[in-house]
């Protein structure tokens, strides 16, 4: 661990990159919003700067305006210099000539980054083209090499494929291609893992650390995922609403911070407890299980369920069972497209198993008839990931959350309901006077507990969750992780939580069952099976999630590399 | 889905598409007030010579039997007589139909020429003067009635300016007519105008929301210049909605023929049908509208392999 760091004093050409005052307005119909104020850092050559902030702290911003990247009604203020040149006011024929050569940008949304209708060995070949005076077939050699180089298998083919055909992950290896193909001085990559699951995630991050190491390319991070910024970066930058307000070595901003902000922001951040030595040895003996003698609000026994015929058949789940009790949590935890959501949606009634029971508060769904389920569904709250898109622009938020009311309990009068409505917004530490207000007036973490208040409206006694605190900041996750843990306790009802991030689920759930393709990989006590798993998938899992420790995870990260090189050689010999 | 069992599958849709138009074209035309008999005979007609007629052309038979009747003609190329050009319909049709493809092909080409790069300049020149100016002649172009844009053309380019003839190129045959290009400038123009309107307008917006896509970003980060973007990858992605639309526009496109072809007194489909609807020439009018719906159809399924040509993610099954 090196204590001692270069001083940071700006000297010319001795960084990669300078931002000097940096400022960033925006020109919006509603007035000007500086999004941007005073920002000055540098990058020296192969080091990693992380910036880090909640959203709108203007943390992307900065990376699009050292870029020459902001949108039309931008301006920037100040200097940012790339290498010896300013980008603030340099013309775009300038900015092309430096994009793609000297500094180049990975992205966070690895869907759409690429166009859709090229091949992904001719838009890396483009990238090459655009700054070499190389032949196209020449182009085309190096396109393959840079995919080989970033990880991609059978690189011949796939620099023939579209982006549609490839992984999340790999698109995204292949806009790191892009990003490298002329060797840059900087790299700047923008949220470049937030779009990934967790191992995807280890991959990359492994990836842009190697690439970055091998030529002395500088990076600057943007993330929001301490975690991320514990496991790659050397130096963090703190942004707080346009402003940086702490810069330091990476162990001091994230172990011993110095600002209020810092300080509030890694306490809201969730952290995996890790046990200090693995081994299905020390598991502790369950204890006894009081909730699980009840009957459970619902149960999925052995449930199957297929999409579509024939060989476009998709096995969405293979035999999953569990069952959830009145005033306990489940996590169901996994990667994408292990079955999770399909399996909550299971336990709503919204899909039908293809094989195997579901019970909901102790009835057969398959066995009850159109009225009485119905009935039964009254007894169900759901919150859902998109606390913008789950709510009708159209309605008050008095209107959203009095909407079930409406559906399932008709005989009410208006005032009846609209008591019903303050009582629950109360409930959620929502003010009264916001039942008048349109969605769109309110911030994502306010729209998260009107979704939770319109849930628990019909007092119902199970609540389902799908990722409810994955579009929020950390700051706000913790607000509403809070509010459902407090009303759990007042009401009792059971709760299905559905999350991909383990350290939430760790802090927030009783029992666990954690999917992989399909199938319930293993399942039990939270405090168990998250710190001993008893699985291989599950140990991987947990592996892969960096923790905001710098010290900690630079231990992990070498035992999870050598558990993988060590399976290599296994597979190999 | 490989390209071969694709093909096979539109074409039996599109056929099943074409034989519903005939029972549903065949349904309505019969629930016509007045019938065929009384079209042809005449309002003078007695009782007694519109059921002698009736009896002589098989429609005193229950329309079902009518129906198969003329299905059966049909696969043999037999669309039946006209009742009032005493000619068979499928010699009516053969005649024409190459007219106001002609017609037709060269106003939808030359407008298309026209219209997507009109709207990407647009869309490049956004809330600029020029892209207002365009914007309201579109709105005018679109909103003008095809017959009175007709009347304007020909007052103002036949009458003030003797430029070109008010009157379209006759002849029996698509050389006959091609042997008189200045004849068919104005018939164009007009048939033309409408779709300049509406394709510059989808194309603008087509480009517009390309514009904004990430990928766009991505290639501007590894510096590519905005001309290039403009041509290599947005001009590309903004043509598949649009392509799309083209197929949906073919009946849009005879619809324009038929005035067109009324107004410039062009020896067309659309005037074929103009005369034979006046005339209650139902055996005329039933093939006319089969020949459009199987040319929409037609237009529709070549729009879809179209875009497969364009856009691989459609032949994968997922856009």
């Amino acid at each position: 661990m090196s204590a001692v760091r270069r001083p940071a004093a700006p000297v010319a050409g001795e960084h990669i990159l300078d931002l000097d005052d940096l400022g960033v307005e925006f020109t919006t119909e509603t007035g000007t919003v500086r999004a941007v104020r005073g920002v000055s850092l540098h990058v020296a050559p192969g080091e990693t700067l992380a910036l880090v902030g909640e959203s709108g702290s203007g943390k992307s911003t900065v990376a699009l305006a050292a870029m020459g990247l902001l949108s039309g009604n931008a301006r920037a203020t100040g200097r940012a210099v790339v290498d010896g040149t300013d980008i603030v006011g340099a013309d775009e024929e300038r900015l092309s000539g430096l994009r793609g050569s000297t500094v180049s940008m990975v992205f966070q949304e690895p869907a759409t980054a690429l166009d859709p209708l090229s091949r992904v060995g001719k838009q890396i070949a483009e990238v090459i083209r655009n700054h070499r005076r190389i032949s196209a077939a020449d182009a085309a050699e190096r396109a393959v090499e840079l995919l080989r180089r970033v990880g991609i298998p059978e690189p011949e083919q796939r620099a023939r494929s579209y982006p549609f055909q490839l992984s999340g992950g790999q698109r995204q290896r292949v806009v790191i291609a892009m990003a490298i193909a002329n060797e840059p001085a900087l790299l700047i990559a923008d949220e470049p893992t937030t779009a990934l699951d967790v191992t995807v995630q280890a991959e990359i991050l492994d990836l842009l650390r190697r690439l970055a190491a091998e030529t002395g390319t500088g990076v600057l991070l943007v993330t929001h995922n301490m975690g991320v910024v514990a496991d790659f970066a050397d130096r963090v930058a703190v942004m707080y609403q346009g402003a940086l307000v702490e810069t330091g070595s990476v162990e001091d901003v994230l172990l011993r911070p110095s600002h209020d902000y810092t300080k509030r922001l890694l306490s809201a951040v969730p952290r995996l407890s890790v046990a200090e030595a693995d081994g299905p040895g020390e598991r502790p003996a369950p204890e006894p299980d009081a909730a699980a003698a009840g009957e459970p609000a619902v149960e999925l026994k052995d449930v199957s369920v297929v999409f579509g015929r024939g060989k476009h058949a998709v096995h969405a789940l293979k035999g999953v069972s569990f069952a959830v009790h009145p005033g306990e949590t489940l996590g169901l935890v996994g990667e994408s497209g292990s079955g999770k959501s399909t399996a909550s949606r299971v336990a709503l009634g919204l899909i039908g198993p293809t094989a195997g029971s579901v019970t909901l508060f102790g009835a057969d769904l398959a066995a009850t008839r159109a009225r009485a389920r119905r009935a039964l569904r009254a007894g169900i709250g759901v919150v859902l990931q998109d606390p913008v898109a789950s709510l009708d622009p159209r309605m008050t938020v008095g209107e959203c959350v009095a909407e079930p009311l409406r559906v399932h309990r008709r005989r009410l009068s208006r005032r009846e309901r609209e008591a019903l409505v303050a009582d629950v917004l109360d409930r959620v530490r929502l003010p009264r006077e916001m039942a008048r207000r349109a969605p769109r007036e309110l911030s994502g973490g306010q729209r998260q507990r009107v979704s939770l208040a319109r849930a628990l409206v019909l007092e119902p006694r199970l609540l389902v969750a799908d990722e409810p605190t994955s579009a929020l900041d950390v700051s706000v996750q913790e607000a509403v992780l809070e509010v459902i843990r407090e009303l759990q306790e007042e009401l009792g009802f059971a709760c299905l939580f559905v999350s991909h991030d383990l350290a939430v689920v760790q802090q927030f759930a009783r029992r666990v069952v954690v999917m992989r393709a399909g199938r319930a990989e293993e399942q039990g006590l939270t405090s168990a099976t998250l710190l001993h798993p008893e699985t291989d998938y599950t140990r991987r899992l947990l592996a892969a999630v960096p923790v905001p420790d710098p010290v900690v995870q630079r231990g992990r990260r070498a035992e999870r590399l050598a558990t993988l090189a060590a399976g290599r050689t296994e597979e190999q010999g | 889905m490989s390209t071969y069992s694709f093909l096979i599958r539109r074409v039996l849709q599109a056929l099943a598409v074409v034989l519903l138009v005939t029972v549903v074209v065949f349904c309505l035309l019969h629930a016509l007030p007045g019938g065929p008999a009384r079209g042809i005979l005449g309002p003078q007609a007695t009782a007694s010579q519109i059921a002698a007629f009736n009896h002589e052309q098989g429609l005193d038979k229950p329309l079902p039997v009518q129906y198969l009747y003329f299905l059966n003609q049909l696969v043999h190329g037999d669309l039946g007589m006209s009742y009032t050009l005493n000619e068979p319909v499928s010699q009516l049709i053969t005649e024409r139909l190459p007219k106001t493809l002609l017609l037709t092909v060269l106003s939808a080409v030359i407008g298309l020429l026209f219209a997507v790069p009109l709207g990407v300049w647009q869309a490049v020149r956004r809330n600029k003067p020029a892209d207002y100016v365009i914007t309201t002649l579109s709105f005018i172009a679109y909103s003008t009635p095809v017959y009175f844009l007709g009347l304007i053309l020909v007052l103002v380019f036949s009458q003030v300016l003797p430029w070109f003839p008010a009157q379209a190129p006759q002849g029996n045959s698509v050389a006959d007519i091609l042997a008189q290009p200045q004849g068919l400038v104005l018939p164009v123009v007009a048939g033309a105008a409408t779709m300049v309107a509406v394709f510059s307008r989808y194309m603008r917006s087509a480009t517009l929301e390309n514009l904004t896509e990430d990928y766009v970003r991505t290639a501007r980060a590894g510096g590519t210049r905005p001309r290039a973007i403009l041509t290599r990858h947005v001009f590309r992605n903004s043509l598949t909605p649009v392509v799309a639309m083209l197929g949906y526009y073919v009946p849009v496109l005879f619809g324009g023929a038929l005035v067109v072809e009324q107004l410039f007194n062009y020896p067309g489909m659309g005037l074929l049908f103009w005369t034979a609807a006046q005339s209650s020439d139902y055996p005329v009018l039933l093939g006319c509208v089969l020949v459009i719906s199987i040319a929409t159809v037609t237009g529709t399924l070549l729009a879809d392999i179209l875009q497969r040509v364009i856009d691989p993610r459609v032949k994968a099954g997922r856009s």
